[in-house]
Protein backbone atom coordinates (compact mmCIF):
# COMPACT_ATOMS: atom_id res chain seq x y z
CA UNK A 1 0.00 0.00 0.00
CA UNK A 2 0.90 3.47 -0.90
CA UNK A 3 1.83 5.16 2.23
CA UNK A 4 1.25 9.08 0.60
CA UNK A 5 -2.20 7.25 -1.37
CA UNK A 6 -4.50 9.07 1.34
CA UNK A 7 -2.45 12.13 1.39
CA UNK A 8 -3.53 15.16 -1.21
CA UNK A 9 -1.74 15.72 -3.94
CA UNK A 10 -1.18 19.31 -3.12
CA UNK A 11 -0.08 18.14 0.10
CA UNK A 12 2.32 15.98 -1.50
CA UNK A 13 3.83 18.78 -3.89
CA UNK A 14 3.78 21.44 -0.80
CA UNK A 15 6.26 19.07 1.15
CA UNK A 16 8.70 18.44 -1.98
CA UNK A 17 9.11 21.86 -2.37
CA UNK A 18 9.20 22.69 1.35
CA UNK A 19 12.45 19.86 2.01
CA UNK A 20 14.18 20.88 -1.48
CA UNK A 21 14.09 24.82 -0.91
CA UNK A 22 14.00 24.61 3.17
CA UNK A 23 18.03 23.35 3.08
CA UNK A 24 18.81 25.06 0.07
CA UNK A 25 17.37 28.41 2.19
CA UNK A 26 19.28 27.62 4.99
CA UNK A 27 22.61 26.92 3.42
CA UNK A 28 22.88 30.38 1.65
CA UNK A 29 21.59 31.86 4.99
CA UNK A 30 25.02 30.73 6.24
CA UNK A 31 26.38 33.81 4.20
CA UNK A 32 23.73 35.99 4.00
CA UNK A 33 23.72 35.97 8.09
CA UNK A 34 27.58 36.48 7.88
CA UNK A 35 27.27 38.96 5.78
CA UNK A 36 24.77 41.41 7.11
CA UNK A 37 22.17 40.70 4.15
CA UNK A 38 19.18 39.31 6.08
CA UNK A 39 17.39 43.10 5.08
CA UNK A 40 18.93 42.40 1.78
CA UNK A 41 17.01 39.79 1.40
CA UNK A 42 13.80 40.99 2.91
CA UNK A 43 13.87 43.95 0.85
CA UNK A 44 13.97 41.21 -2.76
CA UNK A 45 11.25 39.47 -1.41
CA UNK A 46 9.08 43.11 -0.84
CA UNK A 47 9.99 43.71 -4.62
CA UNK A 48 8.15 40.57 -5.47
CA UNK A 49 5.41 42.11 -4.74
CA UNK A 50 5.75 44.98 -7.54
CA UNK A 51 6.69 41.99 -10.04
CA UNK A 52 3.59 39.91 -8.86
CA UNK A 53 1.08 42.97 -9.72
CA UNK A 54 3.03 43.93 -13.02
CA UNK A 55 2.89 40.73 -14.22
CA UNK A 56 -1.24 40.61 -13.47
CA UNK A 57 -1.08 43.80 -14.75
CA UNK A 58 0.32 42.50 -17.63
CA UNK A 59 -2.18 39.64 -18.17
CA UNK A 60 0.26 36.30 -16.74
CA UNK A 61 -1.63 34.19 -15.15
CA UNK A 62 1.08 33.17 -13.14
CA UNK A 63 3.93 35.97 -12.52
CA UNK A 64 6.41 33.94 -11.37
CA UNK A 65 8.41 35.40 -13.69
CA UNK A 66 7.22 39.09 -13.92
CA UNK A 67 8.31 38.02 -9.78
CA UNK A 68 11.61 36.63 -9.97
CA UNK A 69 12.21 39.39 -12.71
CA UNK A 70 11.47 42.59 -10.58
CA UNK A 71 13.39 40.91 -7.49
CA UNK A 72 16.12 41.19 -9.63
CA UNK A 73 15.78 44.52 -10.63
CA UNK A 74 15.83 45.52 -6.72
CA UNK A 75 18.43 43.50 -6.91
CA UNK A 76 20.51 45.43 -8.72
CA UNK A 77 19.16 48.68 -7.67
CA UNK A 78 20.53 48.23 -4.60
CA UNK A 79 23.93 47.00 -5.45
CA UNK A 80 24.00 50.31 -8.11
CA UNK A 81 22.61 52.63 -5.46
CA UNK A 82 25.17 51.29 -3.46
CA UNK A 83 28.01 52.03 -5.99
CA UNK A 84 27.20 55.41 -6.98
CA UNK A 85 25.65 57.29 -4.10
CA UNK A 86 26.71 58.24 -0.96
CA UNK A 87 23.60 56.80 0.42
CA UNK A 88 23.88 54.32 3.60
CA UNK A 89 22.80 50.76 2.47
CA UNK A 90 20.22 50.59 5.04
CA UNK A 91 18.33 54.06 3.74
CA UNK A 92 18.38 52.43 -0.21
CA UNK A 93 16.73 49.29 1.04
CA UNK A 94 14.08 50.69 2.98
CA UNK A 95 13.54 53.15 -0.05
CA UNK A 96 12.75 50.06 -1.89
CA UNK A 97 10.97 48.11 0.05
CA UNK A 98 8.82 50.21 0.74
CA UNK A 99 8.28 51.65 -2.70
CA UNK A 100 8.34 47.90 -4.31
CA UNK A 101 5.59 46.88 -1.73
CA UNK A 102 3.25 50.70 -2.20
CA UNK A 103 3.59 50.35 -5.95
CA UNK A 104 1.92 46.27 -5.69
CA UNK A 105 -0.48 47.17 -3.52
CA UNK A 106 -1.45 50.15 -5.28
CA UNK A 107 -1.33 47.82 -8.92
CA UNK A 108 -3.60 45.09 -7.07
CA UNK A 109 -5.56 47.34 -6.10
CA UNK A 110 -6.62 48.93 -9.49
CA UNK A 111 -7.00 44.98 -10.62
CA UNK A 112 -10.43 44.14 -8.68
CA UNK A 113 -10.35 40.43 -9.31
CA UNK A 114 -6.93 40.00 -8.37
CA UNK A 115 -7.58 41.70 -4.74
CA UNK A 116 -7.51 38.03 -3.17
CA UNK A 117 -4.14 37.48 -4.21
CA UNK A 118 -2.07 40.09 -2.11
CA UNK A 119 -3.27 37.47 0.93
CA UNK A 120 -1.99 34.90 -1.05
CA UNK A 121 1.08 36.57 -1.94
CA UNK A 122 1.79 37.96 1.60
CA UNK A 123 1.73 35.09 2.90
CA UNK A 124 2.20 31.95 1.63
CA UNK A 125 -0.47 29.29 0.00
CA UNK A 126 -0.20 25.64 0.14
CA UNK A 127 -2.81 25.27 -2.62
CA UNK A 128 -0.60 27.70 -5.10
CA UNK A 129 2.25 24.77 -5.58
CA UNK A 130 1.85 23.28 -9.14
CA UNK A 131 3.73 20.36 -10.64
CA UNK A 132 6.00 22.64 -12.12
CA UNK A 133 6.56 24.63 -9.15
CA UNK A 134 8.10 21.01 -7.93
CA UNK A 135 10.63 20.46 -11.24
CA UNK A 136 11.71 23.89 -10.70
CA UNK A 137 12.53 23.75 -7.40
CA UNK A 138 14.14 20.34 -7.27
CA UNK A 139 16.10 21.73 -10.61
CA UNK A 140 16.96 24.87 -9.32
CA UNK A 141 17.89 22.99 -5.85
CA UNK A 142 20.91 21.00 -7.71
CA UNK A 143 21.98 23.36 -10.08
CA UNK A 144 22.47 25.95 -6.77
CA UNK A 145 23.34 24.21 -4.38
CA UNK A 146 25.96 21.92 -6.77
CA UNK A 147 27.68 25.67 -7.34
CA UNK A 148 27.54 26.22 -3.51
CA UNK A 149 29.28 23.41 -2.74
CA UNK A 150 31.91 24.02 -5.24
CA UNK A 151 32.07 28.32 -4.22
CA UNK A 152 32.28 27.32 -0.30
CA UNK A 153 35.88 28.55 0.00
CA UNK A 154 35.96 31.85 -2.43
CA UNK A 155 32.60 32.64 -0.27
CA UNK A 156 33.88 32.26 3.13
CA UNK A 157 36.87 34.24 2.11
CA UNK A 158 34.89 36.87 0.31
CA UNK A 159 33.11 36.34 3.99
CA UNK A 160 36.29 37.32 6.18
CA UNK A 161 37.40 39.90 3.57
CA UNK A 162 36.94 41.31 0.56
CA UNK A 163 40.32 42.38 0.11
CA UNK A 164 41.96 39.29 1.24
CA UNK A 165 39.57 37.07 -1.22
CA UNK A 166 40.92 39.67 -3.76
CA UNK A 167 44.56 39.21 -3.09
CA UNK A 168 44.31 35.26 -3.06
CA UNK A 169 43.09 35.64 -6.45
CA UNK A 170 39.30 35.41 -6.02
CA UNK A 171 37.02 37.49 -8.80
CA UNK A 172 35.23 39.47 -5.97
CA UNK A 173 32.92 41.54 -8.27
CA UNK A 174 31.57 38.36 -10.08
CA UNK A 175 31.41 36.71 -6.69
CA UNK A 176 29.88 38.95 -5.19
CA UNK A 177 27.17 39.67 -8.00
CA UNK A 178 26.58 35.64 -8.43
CA UNK A 179 25.53 35.36 -5.06
CA UNK A 180 23.07 38.37 -5.10
CA UNK A 181 21.65 36.38 -8.17
CA UNK A 182 21.31 33.35 -6.63
CA UNK A 183 20.07 34.84 -3.25
CA UNK A 184 17.04 37.03 -5.58
CA UNK A 185 16.41 33.90 -7.65
CA UNK A 186 15.75 30.98 -3.95
CA UNK A 187 14.00 33.77 -2.45
CA UNK A 188 11.34 34.88 -4.59
CA UNK A 189 10.80 31.49 -5.84
CA UNK A 190 10.62 30.77 -2.03
CA UNK A 191 7.52 33.33 -1.88
CA UNK A 192 4.92 30.52 -3.03
CA UNK A 193 5.32 28.63 -0.17
CA UNK A 194 6.09 31.31 3.08
CA UNK A 195 4.93 34.51 1.58
CA UNK A 196 6.50 37.55 0.68
CA UNK A 197 6.47 38.49 5.03
CA UNK A 198 7.65 35.32 5.95
CA UNK A 199 10.42 33.94 3.50
CA UNK A 200 13.75 35.83 5.33
CA UNK A 201 13.04 33.77 7.83
CA UNK A 202 13.68 30.43 6.37
CA UNK A 203 17.06 32.26 5.20
CA UNK A 204 17.73 33.35 8.86
CA UNK A 205 16.23 31.15 11.22
CA UNK A 206 18.88 27.43 10.75
CA UNK A 207 21.98 29.40 10.43
CA UNK A 208 21.30 31.49 13.61
CA UNK A 209 20.27 28.40 15.16
CA UNK A 210 23.25 25.78 14.20
CA UNK A 211 25.25 29.07 15.37
CA UNK A 212 24.06 28.14 18.50
CA UNK A 213 25.59 24.68 18.41
CA UNK A 214 28.62 24.90 16.30
CA UNK A 215 32.04 25.33 16.73
CA UNK A 216 32.86 25.78 13.12
CA UNK A 217 31.83 26.93 9.37
CA UNK A 218 31.46 23.24 8.32
CA UNK A 219 29.25 22.08 11.67
CA UNK A 220 27.32 25.25 11.20
CA UNK A 221 26.82 24.61 7.52
CA UNK A 222 25.69 21.18 8.26
CA UNK A 223 23.16 21.90 11.15
CA UNK A 224 21.89 24.72 8.59
CA UNK A 225 20.89 22.17 6.00
CA UNK A 226 19.36 19.85 8.55
CA UNK A 227 17.51 22.38 10.26
CA UNK A 228 16.21 24.21 7.24
CA UNK A 229 15.33 20.44 5.97
CA UNK A 230 13.21 19.88 9.80
CA UNK A 231 11.48 22.78 8.82
CA UNK A 232 10.36 22.62 5.69
CA UNK A 233 9.33 19.16 6.89
CA UNK A 234 7.77 19.21 10.34
CA UNK A 235 6.12 22.93 9.09
CA UNK A 236 4.21 21.22 5.98
CA UNK A 237 2.90 17.96 8.24
CA UNK A 238 1.65 20.21 10.69
CA UNK A 239 0.06 22.41 8.82
CA UNK A 240 -1.88 19.21 6.75
CA UNK A 241 -2.17 17.88 10.46
CA UNK A 242 -3.83 20.63 12.48
CA UNK A 243 -4.97 22.68 8.74
CA UNK A 244 -3.18 25.86 9.83
CA UNK A 245 -1.21 27.87 7.36
CA UNK A 246 2.06 26.67 5.48
CA UNK A 247 4.52 29.54 5.70
CA UNK A 248 3.90 30.40 9.61
CA UNK A 249 4.14 26.39 10.72
CA UNK A 250 7.44 25.76 8.70
CA UNK A 251 8.76 29.54 10.33
CA UNK A 252 7.33 28.14 14.09
CA UNK A 253 8.87 24.73 13.29
CA UNK A 254 12.31 26.87 12.91
CA UNK A 255 11.67 28.72 15.60
CA UNK A 256 11.58 25.95 17.85
CA UNK A 257 14.62 24.65 16.86
CA UNK A 258 16.00 28.12 17.73
CA UNK A 259 14.90 28.06 20.76
CA UNK A 260 15.74 24.66 21.63
CA UNK A 261 19.61 25.20 20.35
CA UNK A 262 19.70 28.39 22.59
CA UNK A 263 18.83 26.60 25.76
CA UNK A 264 21.89 24.00 24.44
CA UNK A 265 24.16 26.15 23.92
CA UNK A 266 23.47 28.31 27.11
CA UNK A 267 22.80 25.65 29.37
CA UNK A 268 24.19 22.04 28.49
CA UNK A 269 27.38 23.26 26.00
CA UNK A 270 28.26 26.53 28.32
CA UNK A 271 28.91 28.40 25.17
CA UNK A 272 30.05 32.17 25.93
CA UNK A 273 28.88 34.69 23.31
CA UNK A 274 32.58 35.88 21.52
CA UNK A 275 33.86 39.48 22.68
CA UNK B 1 62.37 65.29 -1.70
CA UNK B 2 65.44 64.17 0.46
CA UNK B 3 67.07 60.96 -0.13
CA UNK B 4 69.92 58.88 0.23
CA UNK B 5 70.98 56.09 -2.38
CA UNK B 6 71.07 52.42 -2.42
CA UNK B 7 72.97 50.19 -4.64
CA UNK B 8 70.84 47.67 -6.11
CA UNK B 9 70.52 46.32 -9.71
CA UNK B 10 66.83 46.60 -12.12
CA UNK B 11 66.78 43.54 -11.59
CA UNK B 12 66.27 43.40 -7.82
CA UNK B 13 63.70 45.37 -7.55
CA UNK B 14 60.27 43.98 -6.40
CA UNK B 15 57.93 46.69 -6.08
CA UNK B 16 57.65 49.64 -8.60
CA UNK B 17 55.84 52.61 -9.00
CA UNK B 18 55.76 55.53 -11.09
CA UNK B 19 53.85 58.32 -11.39
CA UNK B 20 51.08 56.95 -8.77
CA UNK B 21 48.09 59.25 -9.08
CA UNK B 22 44.83 58.04 -7.12
CA UNK B 23 41.81 60.31 -5.87
CA UNK B 24 39.18 59.24 -3.33
CA UNK B 25 36.56 60.96 -2.40
CA UNK B 26 37.08 64.10 -4.88
CA UNK B 27 40.66 64.38 -2.96
CA UNK B 28 44.33 63.37 -4.74
CA UNK B 29 45.35 61.23 -1.82
CA UNK B 30 48.38 60.25 -4.10
CA UNK B 31 49.92 62.89 -6.60
CA UNK B 32 52.63 61.53 -8.87
CA UNK B 33 54.31 58.81 -5.86
CA UNK B 34 57.75 57.27 -7.50
CA UNK B 35 58.89 54.44 -5.42
CA UNK B 36 61.28 51.64 -5.89
CA UNK B 37 61.34 48.79 -3.57
CA UNK B 38 64.34 46.48 -3.62
CA UNK B 39 64.06 42.14 -2.78
CA UNK B 40 65.26 41.40 0.75
CA UNK B 41 64.32 44.48 1.82
CA UNK B 42 62.26 45.22 4.64
CA UNK B 43 60.58 48.63 3.57
CA UNK B 44 58.53 51.01 6.02
CA UNK B 45 56.03 53.56 4.68
CA UNK B 46 55.42 56.17 7.35
CA UNK B 47 53.65 59.68 7.26
CA UNK B 48 50.71 61.85 9.11
CA UNK B 49 47.19 60.33 9.03
CA UNK B 50 45.82 60.55 5.29
CA UNK B 51 49.08 60.63 3.43
CA UNK B 52 47.85 58.03 1.38
CA UNK B 53 50.13 54.94 2.60
CA UNK B 54 46.93 52.68 2.87
CA UNK B 55 46.22 53.97 -0.22
CA UNK B 56 49.85 53.03 -1.94
CA UNK B 57 49.63 49.69 -0.49
CA UNK B 58 46.54 48.77 -2.02
CA UNK B 59 47.07 50.11 -5.15
CA UNK B 60 50.31 47.61 -4.85
CA UNK B 61 48.00 44.38 -4.99
CA UNK B 62 45.22 45.66 -7.16
CA UNK B 63 42.71 46.89 -4.83
CA UNK B 64 42.86 50.63 -5.62
CA UNK B 65 42.49 51.17 -9.31
CA UNK B 66 44.86 54.55 -9.86
CA UNK B 67 43.96 57.85 -11.83
CA UNK B 68 47.08 57.23 -13.74
CA UNK B 69 50.89 55.90 -12.87
CA UNK B 70 52.51 51.96 -13.50
CA UNK B 71 52.54 49.72 -10.44
CA UNK B 72 54.62 46.63 -10.81
CA UNK B 73 55.34 43.52 -8.67
CA UNK B 74 58.49 41.90 -9.87
CA UNK B 75 58.37 43.29 -13.31
CA UNK B 76 55.11 42.56 -13.73
CA UNK B 77 52.56 44.83 -14.68
CA UNK B 78 49.65 43.03 -14.92
CA UNK B 79 49.07 42.30 -10.94
CA UNK B 80 47.01 39.38 -10.90
CA UNK B 81 49.56 37.38 -12.50
CA UNK B 82 51.67 38.80 -9.62
CA UNK B 83 49.59 38.31 -7.20
CA UNK B 84 50.46 34.53 -6.49
CA UNK B 85 53.47 35.45 -5.30
CA UNK B 86 52.19 38.09 -2.60
CA UNK B 87 51.02 37.83 1.34
CA UNK B 88 49.24 40.78 1.93
CA UNK B 89 47.66 41.66 5.58
CA UNK B 90 44.95 44.08 5.85
CA UNK B 91 44.63 46.90 8.99
CA UNK B 92 41.49 44.72 9.97
CA UNK B 93 38.69 41.91 9.51
CA UNK B 94 35.24 43.21 9.69
CA UNK B 95 34.39 40.26 10.90
CA UNK B 96 30.52 39.33 11.88
CA UNK B 97 30.66 37.51 15.11
CA UNK B 98 28.10 34.99 13.69
CA UNK B 99 30.76 33.84 10.97
CA UNK B 100 32.06 31.04 12.92
CA UNK B 101 34.85 30.25 10.58
CA UNK B 102 37.26 28.52 12.55
CA UNK B 103 40.98 29.40 12.34
CA UNK B 104 41.89 26.52 10.43
CA UNK B 105 39.17 26.31 8.35
CA UNK B 106 40.08 29.90 7.44
CA UNK B 107 43.92 29.28 6.62
CA UNK B 108 42.84 26.11 4.54
CA UNK B 109 40.77 28.69 2.36
CA UNK B 110 44.99 29.95 1.32
CA UNK B 111 46.41 26.16 0.00
CA UNK B 112 44.62 24.65 -3.16
CA UNK B 113 45.39 21.27 -1.53
CA UNK B 114 42.85 22.03 1.41
CA UNK B 115 40.53 24.23 -0.29
CA UNK B 116 37.53 21.26 -0.17
CA UNK B 117 37.99 21.77 3.42
CA UNK B 118 34.39 21.08 3.82
CA UNK B 119 34.60 17.49 2.80
CA UNK B 120 37.53 16.16 4.38
CA UNK B 121 40.48 16.85 6.41
CA UNK B 122 43.58 16.31 5.04
CA UNK B 123 46.49 14.87 7.73
CA UNK B 124 49.45 16.32 6.07
CA UNK B 125 47.98 19.79 5.16
CA UNK B 126 46.73 19.97 8.83
CA UNK B 127 50.36 19.13 9.84
CA UNK B 128 51.43 22.03 8.00
CA UNK B 129 49.20 24.54 9.14
CA UNK B 130 49.96 23.36 12.78
CA UNK B 131 53.50 24.03 11.76
CA UNK B 132 53.06 27.44 10.03
CA UNK B 133 50.65 28.38 13.53
CA UNK B 134 53.43 26.97 15.57
CA UNK B 135 55.93 29.04 13.83
CA UNK B 136 54.89 32.01 15.17
CA UNK B 137 53.41 30.40 18.35
CA UNK B 138 49.96 30.55 18.14
CA UNK B 139 49.19 26.88 17.28
CA UNK B 140 46.70 26.70 20.28
CA UNK B 141 44.29 29.10 18.13
CA UNK B 142 43.40 26.39 15.14
CA UNK B 143 40.13 25.70 16.49
CA UNK B 144 38.80 28.53 17.58
CA UNK B 145 36.23 30.94 15.84
CA UNK B 146 38.51 34.21 14.25
CA UNK B 147 35.51 36.56 14.78
CA UNK B 148 36.46 35.61 18.50
CA UNK B 149 40.44 36.55 18.68
CA UNK B 150 41.69 39.38 19.96
CA UNK B 151 43.95 41.97 17.91
CA UNK B 152 47.14 40.74 18.35
CA UNK B 153 46.19 37.00 17.93
CA UNK B 154 44.06 37.97 14.22
CA UNK B 155 47.29 39.70 13.45
CA UNK B 156 49.38 36.46 13.64
CA UNK B 157 47.03 34.64 12.22
CA UNK B 158 46.88 36.99 9.36
CA UNK B 159 50.40 36.98 9.00
CA UNK B 160 50.44 32.78 9.28
CA UNK B 161 47.31 33.07 6.59
CA UNK B 162 50.36 35.15 4.42
CA UNK B 163 52.85 32.84 4.97
CA UNK B 164 51.32 30.07 4.34
CA UNK B 165 51.79 30.24 0.33
CA UNK B 166 55.54 31.12 0.74
CA UNK B 167 55.15 34.97 -1.04
CA UNK B 168 58.15 36.48 -2.18
CA UNK B 169 56.45 39.74 -0.56
CA UNK B 170 54.87 40.32 2.51
CA UNK B 171 52.33 43.71 2.56
CA UNK B 172 51.99 44.56 6.19
CA UNK B 173 49.14 47.64 6.76
CA UNK B 174 49.77 48.78 10.23
CA UNK B 175 50.12 45.22 11.54
CA UNK B 176 49.73 46.95 15.34
CA UNK B 177 46.62 48.74 14.56
CA UNK B 178 44.34 46.04 16.88
CA UNK B 179 47.57 44.82 19.45
CA UNK B 180 47.97 46.37 22.87
CA UNK B 181 51.13 48.39 23.63
CA UNK B 182 53.25 45.99 25.64
CA UNK B 183 52.52 43.30 22.48
CA UNK B 184 53.61 45.88 19.46
CA UNK B 185 57.40 45.64 20.46
CA UNK B 186 57.53 41.54 20.10
CA UNK B 187 55.75 41.86 17.35
CA UNK B 188 57.81 44.25 15.51
CA UNK B 189 60.41 41.70 16.84
CA UNK B 190 58.26 38.91 15.30
CA UNK B 191 57.68 40.69 11.76
CA UNK B 192 62.02 40.87 11.66
CA UNK B 193 62.07 37.33 12.52
CA UNK B 194 59.70 36.47 10.02
CA UNK B 195 61.42 38.71 7.32
CA UNK B 196 65.28 37.37 7.79
CA UNK B 197 63.85 33.40 7.99
CA UNK B 198 62.45 33.73 4.84
CA UNK B 199 64.54 35.63 3.03
CA UNK B 200 60.86 37.96 2.11
CA UNK B 201 60.87 41.63 0.84
CA UNK B 202 58.60 43.47 3.63
CA UNK B 203 56.85 46.21 3.19
CA UNK B 204 55.02 48.04 6.11
CA UNK B 205 52.71 50.47 6.75
CA UNK B 206 53.16 52.14 10.82
CA UNK B 207 52.63 54.61 13.06
CA UNK B 208 55.14 53.48 15.12
CA UNK B 209 58.19 55.67 14.05
CA UNK B 210 60.90 54.16 16.89
CA UNK B 211 59.82 50.42 15.68
CA UNK B 212 60.45 51.59 12.34
CA UNK B 213 63.87 52.89 13.01
CA UNK B 214 64.43 49.82 15.08
CA UNK B 215 63.31 47.28 11.86
CA UNK B 216 63.31 48.67 8.53
CA UNK B 217 66.35 48.97 6.28
CA UNK B 218 64.73 51.40 4.18
CA UNK B 219 62.02 54.16 4.79
CA UNK B 220 59.65 55.90 2.47
CA UNK B 221 57.97 59.15 3.97
CA UNK B 222 54.65 59.84 2.38
CA UNK B 223 52.47 62.83 2.60
CA UNK B 224 50.99 62.76 -1.28
CA UNK B 225 54.07 62.51 -2.28
CA UNK B 226 57.67 61.12 -1.55
CA UNK B 227 58.66 63.60 0.86
CA UNK B 228 61.76 61.77 1.67
CA UNK B 229 63.58 58.37 0.95
CA UNK B 230 66.33 56.53 2.77
CA UNK B 231 67.95 54.59 5.56
CA UNK B 232 66.09 55.10 8.73
CA UNK B 233 68.60 57.37 10.18
CA UNK B 234 68.32 59.69 7.54
CA UNK B 235 64.67 59.85 7.32
CA UNK B 236 64.49 59.82 10.97
CA UNK B 237 66.07 63.27 11.11
CA UNK B 238 64.47 66.10 12.35
CA UNK B 239 64.67 68.15 9.14
CA UNK B 240 63.14 64.99 6.98
CA UNK B 241 60.13 64.30 9.18
CA UNK B 242 59.56 67.94 9.19
CA UNK B 243 59.02 67.89 5.80
CA UNK B 244 56.80 64.41 5.09
CA UNK B 245 54.65 65.58 8.82
CA UNK B 246 54.50 68.99 8.66
CA UNK B 247 55.28 69.10 12.37
CA UNK B 248 58.10 68.83 14.98
CA UNK B 249 58.96 65.64 16.04
CA UNK B 250 60.04 64.73 19.59
CA UNK B 251 62.81 61.91 20.04
CA UNK B 252 62.39 59.58 22.95
CA UNK B 253 63.69 56.81 23.98
CA UNK B 254 61.63 53.26 23.16
CA UNK B 255 61.70 50.31 26.05
CA UNK B 256 65.33 51.37 26.72
CA UNK B 257 66.54 51.29 23.30
CA UNK B 258 68.69 54.53 22.41
CA UNK B 259 67.50 55.74 18.82
CA UNK B 260 68.93 58.31 16.71
CA UNK B 261 67.39 61.56 16.30
CA UNK B 262 64.61 60.57 14.88
CA UNK B 263 63.37 57.46 16.85
CA UNK B 264 59.93 59.15 18.42
CA UNK B 265 56.36 59.60 17.64
CA UNK B 266 54.52 62.15 16.12
CA UNK B 267 53.57 65.34 18.63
Amino acid sequence: MNIFSDIEPFMLRAFAVAVVMGPLCALLGVFVTARRMAFFSDTIAHGALAGIALGFLLGFEDPTWPMVLFSLLVAAAILWLKEHTDLLTDTIMALLLSGSVAFGIIVLSMLKNKRGELHRYLFGDILSVGPDDVWLAVVLCAAIGAWLFTKLSPLALLTASEDLAHVCGVRTRWLNYAFVLVLTVVVSLSIRLLGIILVTSLVVIPPAAARNLARNLRQQIILSLVIGLFGGAAGTVASYHWDIPCGPAIVMACIAVFIGSLLVSKLWLNRPTTA
Amino acid sequence: MTHTTCSHSAADIAVSVRDLRVTLGGQQVLRGVNIHLHRGQLVALIGPNGSGKTTLLRAMVGLQKPDSGDVRLFGESNLKKALPRVGYVPQRLALDRSFILSVREFLALRLRETQHWFWHRHRDTDDRLRAAMAELGAESLLDRPIAALSGGQLQRVLIVFALLKQPDLQLLDEPTAGVDSPGEESFYDLIGEVHRRHKLTVVLVSHDLSMVYRHASWVYALNGVVCCEGTPEHVMSADSLKEAYGLNVTPYQHHGHSHGPGGGTVQ
